[in-house]
């Protein structure tokens, strides 16, 4: 989600490359995120090659904020 | 652990990741080689070539700059938009080069023509190579700091060296900026080279996947 909420939109190649994920591993991330309502899914034609892109939605950047702001606040509480 | 992402970080890998394969440096090699074409030529025929060149390469660089990362760099490290932030970094990186180059040029151009009659027109004739070096390591800082890109440091500081370098040892402008044009061009066609056997073409199935 990190890799997405940097840029607009990615396809699943350069998404591949970004986390070093395997293909299988990534695939079965993205499927949950996109049944949560955090990814959004665009298929479309780039020189007659199909091509999806990927996007963060509304609800997935507002998800991925509190994500931060809690895990912020966590570290924050830690003892020194 | 759980630890924060470090989203500049990831924002800086993205960015670096999609300059890796040298187009850039292609065809900023190409078009500091257009500007010493541009000295030959007004120099050859006292024509103003120093800034229609400029012109006609930002004109028709940028298209093929595009076309080739569509042909080379997506179909191996695949398709990313950085949406408006890395749309001006990049429409900056190149406003930049034009504003350092065609102010150059305007400089040379009318300390030429007016032959030094006024006093700072002198100083900027005399001075050029240096002004237009400083000029060339402060835009390379500023445009590799804020694109991630470290190897635009080493351009501002080899441009700084080799014009201050050509000032004090009177080397002629357009050899100076000949030599840094093929430069620059060698090391994008070094990085384009790597960047093709690190990435593969791995067939239709990777981008449609």
């Amino acid at each position: 989600m990190a890799q997405l909420y940097v840029v607009q939109s990615a396809d699943f190649t350069f998404l591949l490359h970004q986390t070093e994920m395997t293909p299988g591993n990534l695939s079965a991330h993205l499927s949950k995120l996109e049944d949560a309502g955090y990814v959004e899914v665009t298929k479309e034609f780039i020189e007659r090659k199909p091509h999806t892109a990927l996007a963060l939605t509304k609800k997935g950047r507002t998800a991925f904020k509190e994500y931060r702001k809690k895990v912020k606040q966590f570290v924050e509480k830690l003892p020194e | 652990m759980t630890k924060e992402p470090n989203l500049k970080e990831i924002e800086r890998r993205a960015y670096t990741s999609y300059h890796q394969d040298g187009l850039l440096d292609i065809f900023v090699g190409v078009y500091i080689l257009g500007f010493g074409l541009g000295v030959y030529m007004t120099i050859m025929w006292e024509f103003g070539f120093g800034v229609i060149i400029p012109g006609i390469l930002i004109a028709t660089v940028l298209p093929i700059w595009i076309a080739a990362k569509r042909k080379i760099t997506m179909p191996r490290i695949g398709f990313v938009n950085f949406g408006i932030r890395g749309a001006t970094k990049i429409t900056a990186f190149f406003i930049g080069l034009m504003v350092v180059g065609l102010g150059a040029f305007s400089v040379f151009i009318l300390a030429t023509v007016q032959g030094g009659s006024r006093m700072w027109l002198d100083l900027i004739f005399q001075n050029g190579m240096l002004i237009v070096g400083f000029g060339s390591l402060a835009v390379c800082l500023l445009f590799g700091y804020s694109m991630g890109l470290k190897r635009l440091y080493a351009y501002g500081v080899l441009s700084v060296i080799a014009l201050v370098i050509g000032h004090f040892m009177r080397i002629f402008f357009a050899y100076i900026l000949t030599a840094l044009g093929i430069t620059v061009m060698v090391a994008g066609v070094a990085l384009l080279i790597g960047f093709v056997k690190k990435y593969p073409l791995k067939g239709d199935k990777a981008i449609a996947e």
